[in-house]
């Protein structure tokens, strides 16, 4: 059996910074969001049809997910980072299942390199902090690292990391479950375990996304102010 | 050095470590089978949080997976 491999090949540098086959496969799943959103945008109808029906559909989704969390105005506010976050998770995470991505030269799933879920984790952690600045001024913000609860600092800290590692950690081992099992039994089996794939992949954008929304959320409430959570 | 024990020493980190969330995931779902059982209609509602809770707890034994991966691996 190969050699696990956690860091992934790096294929060239540009300058002083080395691009790997994750970032590549990042790149190709950006490219096919972006596609979409082209095909999709063109000619737009006021009575959506077709594939520009589906995409509404998937955006409306997310929308009621975010204003059913946040309200209607942050809602909104949060929509763009929630459902970038919850389409490039799962694109990219379906696309890793896709015959030749692996740890071949050029393709392998952009979220089984640490360095992509910690970027998009620490996206969202900075995103936070500079929201709750925004809202509850700079001397309100400081003033939560002491009043309630004084190790607030310690759990704002730990969010982008277990976010990043819940991801790295479940797709990454999904892409060495499947070539383990590939390796040992060729025929019928894996592909129960590719169904399972499947069901992580799409698990686990929700996952990121709904805890970044509640993470967002939290951070730009007044508290002192009783928000009800519906 | 003492590299002969790395087998041993990554079998028992995802061994114990998947103790904890293999006990919390099977309580959370059966509690959601409770919740659903008391009340049949509101099951696609109890879906989504429950699948929310369950990959939390999944994490943690991911956490452990992961320096399973590490020692084995021979990064740290």
């Amino acid at each position: 059996m190969e050699h696990i491999e956690i860091g992934a090949t790096v294929l060239f540098r540009l300058g002083p910074l080395p691009v790997t086959n994750t970032i590549f496969s990042a790149w190709v799943t950006m490219a096919v969001l972006v596609g979409v959103s082209i095909a999709v945008t063109r000619r737009l109808k006021v009575v959506p049809t077709g594939l520009q029906n589906l995409v509404e559909y998937i955006v409306e989704l997310l929308l009621g997910v975010c204003e059913s969390t946040a309200g209607r105005s942050r809602g909104r506010q949060f929509l763009p980072v929630v459902a970038t976050a919850f389409l490039f998770i799962l694109t990219a995470n379906w696309m890793g299942l896709i015959p030749g991505y692996g740890d071949t030269p050029w393709l392998r799933s952009a979220n089984s390199d640490l360095n992509v879920t910690a970027a998009m984790a620490l996206i969202i952690f900075f995103l936070a902090q500079g929201w709750a600045i925004k809202t509850q001024g700079p001397l309100g913000y400081l003033k939560e690292f002491i009043v309630p609860n004084p190790l607030h600092i310690l759990s704002e800290l730990s969010r982008p990391v277990s976010l990043a590692f819940r991801l790295f950690g479940n797709i990454f081992a999904g892409e060495v479950l499947l070539a383990t099992m590939a390796a040992m039994i060729p025929v019928a089996i894996p592909a129960v375990f590719f169904g399972l794939e499947v069901f992580v992949g799409i698990v686990q954008a929700l996952i990121f996304s709904m805890l970044s929304l509640v993470f967002l959320t939290i951070a730009t409430t007044h508290h002192g102010s009783e928000e009800a959570h519906p | 050095m003492e590299t002969q024990f790395i087998p041993l020493a990554a079998g028992l980190a995802i061994g114990l470590g998947a103790i904890g969330p293999g006990i919390g995931i099977g309580y959370g779902a059966g509690k959601a089978m409770e919740a659903i059982g008391r009340n049949p209609e509101i099951s696609g509602t109890i879906l989504v949080p429950m699948l929310i809770g369950l990959g939390m707890a999944e994490a943690v034994a991911i956490y452990a997976l992961v320096i399973a991966f590490l020692l084995v691996g021979k990064v740290v």
